[in-house]
């Protein structure tokens, strides 16, 4: 929020501050990240309640496993890949053209997140109680 | 088995998925990867949505929802939404049906710091709602404009649904923004229009007011000017080409923090809520975005779009007719969906075949965009409809449904006029060169 405002109020009086998109992207990531992690937490995702509110609790606890097994299987098909890509692209010091925002982090982050994803579908799949 | 009928059986079954309540963004991304890897192999499947997400994260434009959301959460903080309502109320009030324009007015006031339809309906619900039915306004008409209006949220800009789909359709987020302008103003204008002919056949159900004095409306307009001035500055900035749609969230975001000490709202449980609010809200859709990125990356490479294009094309509708016929197709998918997982399923879908009908894809994102509004506010799904009687409680929701069908028949004369009439989005957009 600050490096965009800045970054506007520096165009505006022609002192343009260099390399503004590129730290925001990095920090979208970090920012997106957290926001995947904590709405998963939080049991916030979005889905569509016209069925699952109407069935009994005993169906509704199996449609809720079945969701996670879903969310495991989609997170660790997108971990597989994007760790895949991390090791890959690790010699390759990949980073941004102006302010040489490394991109090693970025992709580390991106792979603890997915990781923790996998684990909390795979916790919320086993335990005792449908979540 | 050929492309196309993989694409079909992709989409038949991430529609099964959906019903069965499976969270949007995973449904979406499990079937993209899924059919990816039936249709390319295994490695690049896996590679493909990997490069998809980190692309997809890192982009410059996934900013704009979150920082315009903590825009939202921070004006709500200091009360803004009453603003928006006090003021219309003071100068429309004396008029029969003076709050009930007053309420849309309220929620198209709110929809230009908030992008979403349900925090519009009962934010301004919450303000509006008391005031009309303690001045022997009908509930069906009181209930029936809040939860209409409220659908005004998705609409105006900031709108989080087209921040999304900008990001899904890869167009312009400050061109859908400048294009949803004319068509939520008529929208609201659609909406008075029902109010006046409902007041003009039954003026019992919505009593005039005593007139307010001007010592009274100013002193309600001096309340909001601050926030009027950031809304200016956000929508004006983004249609004249000052921001880009990112700046102007920080802007407004900024603006919204400032205004919050300024008015002497800001405390550390507000703050920490707004923060929070807008985290947990944008990992819903981070995941929603990444999800719908994948499907649509497995719906191209089955060739499902040119397949339907050309049945479509074959058919020599034309463009109208064509999409008058997807009007229908989206307003019936619209029953069993909500507006997030319709427009994410239909985009990759549509839009190609938008494009083979030399359609723009802004006016394309804007037609999506209404017709998911319609969905807020038509049975089974309609969730304007319930958040309005979560409100309301002592209302049935017959009696709400029977007060917004009047709004819900606007809707559908106000989705046709833009269908025949495209000018009507792209009008602006052309005026200011964009």
């Amino acid at each position: 929020m600050v490096i965009d405002t800045a970054a506007m109020l520096g165009r505006q009086i022609h002192w343009p501050l260099l390399g503004a998109i590129e730290v925001v992207q990095a920090a979208v990531l970090f920012g997106s990240a957290g926001a995947l992690v904590l709405a998963s937490l939080e049991h916030s995702h979005a889905r569509v309640h016209l069925l699952l509110d109407r069935l009994s609790p005993r169906w509704q606890g199996v449609l809720l496993r079945l969701h996670q097994l879903f969310a495991l299987v989609f997170f660790a098909g997108l971990l597989a890949g994007s760790a895949w890509l991390a090791l890959d692209l690790w010699h390759g010091h990949e980073e941004s053209e102006l302010v040489r925002v490394p991109y090693r982090p970025l992709r580390m982050t991106l792979v603890l997140a997915l990781l923790f994803l996998l684990g909390l579908a795979a916790r919320r799949l086993l335990s005792r109680r449908p979540q | 088995m050929t492309g196309p009928m993989i694409g079909t059986l992709g989409v038949v079954l991430l529609l099964l998925m959906l019903l069965i309540g499976t969270p949007i963004g995973v449904a979406l991304g499990l079937v993209g990867l899924g059919g990816l890897v039936v249709t390319l192999g295994l490695e690049p499947a896996l590679i493909k949505s990997a490069v998809l997400t980190f692309e997809t994260m890192t982009r410059y434009e996934l900013g704009t929802l979150p920082l315009f959301m903590l825009m939202a959460h921070l004006c709500f903080a200091a009360e803004a939404s009453r603003d928006f309502f006090d003021v219309a109320a003071r100068f429309l009030g004396h008029r029969r049906g003076g709050l009930a324009y007053a309420s849309v007015a309220g929620c198209a006031g709110f929809g230009c710091i908030n992008g979403s339809s349900l925090a519009t309906t009962a934010t301004i619900g919450l303000v509006a709602l008391p005031e009309m039915r303690s001045r022997g306004y009908s509930d069906a008409l009181a209930t029936g404009s809040v939860a209409a209006g409220g659908t005004l949220g998705q609409m105006i800009p900031p709108s989080g649904a087209l921040i999304v789909f900008g990001i899904v359709a890869e167009q312009s987020i400050g061109s859908l923004f400048t294009a949803a302008i004319v068509p939520g103003i008529t929208q609201m204008l659609s909406y008075f229009l029902v109010i006046a002919l409902l007041a003009w056949w039954r003026p019992s159900i919505a009593p005039a007011l005593p007139r307010a004095g001007w010592r009274e409306r100013f002193i309600a307009l001096r309340r909001m000017i601050d926030i009027g001035l950031l809304v200016v500055l956000v929508t004006g900035g983004i249609v004249v080409g000052w921001l880009t749609p990112s700046e102007a969230a920080a802007v407004g975001a900024s603006g919204a923090f400032l205004i919050c000490i300024f008015r002497r709202r800001l405390t550390f449980a507000t703050l920490q809520k707004a923060l929070t609010e807008t985290l947990k809200t944008s990992g819903l859709i981070y995941l929603v975005i990444i999800g719908a990125l994948i499907f649509a990356a497995f719906v191209s490479v089955t060739g499902l779009t040119d397949s339907i294009a050309s049945s479509i094309a074959g058919l020599g509708l034309g463009p109208v007719g064509t999409m008058l016929l997807v009007a229908v197709f989206l307003l019936l998918i619209g029953s069993v969906l909500d507006g997030l997982a319709m427009m994410l399923l239909t985009t990759p879908i549509l839009l190609p075949l938008v494009a083979d009908l030399g359609l723009s894809p802004i006016w394309f994102g804007i037609f999506l965009v209404r017709a998911m509004e319609i969905g807020f506010v038509h049975p089974p799904l309609g969730m304007n409809l319930y958040v309005i009687q979560g409100v309301a409680k002592d209302v049935p929701l017959l009696r709400i449904f029977k007060g917004v069908l009047p709004f819900l028949a606007a809707d559908m004369v106000h989705l046709v006029l833009l269908i025949v009439f495209p000018v009507i989005a792209m009008g602006l957009l052309d005026w200011v060169g964009r």
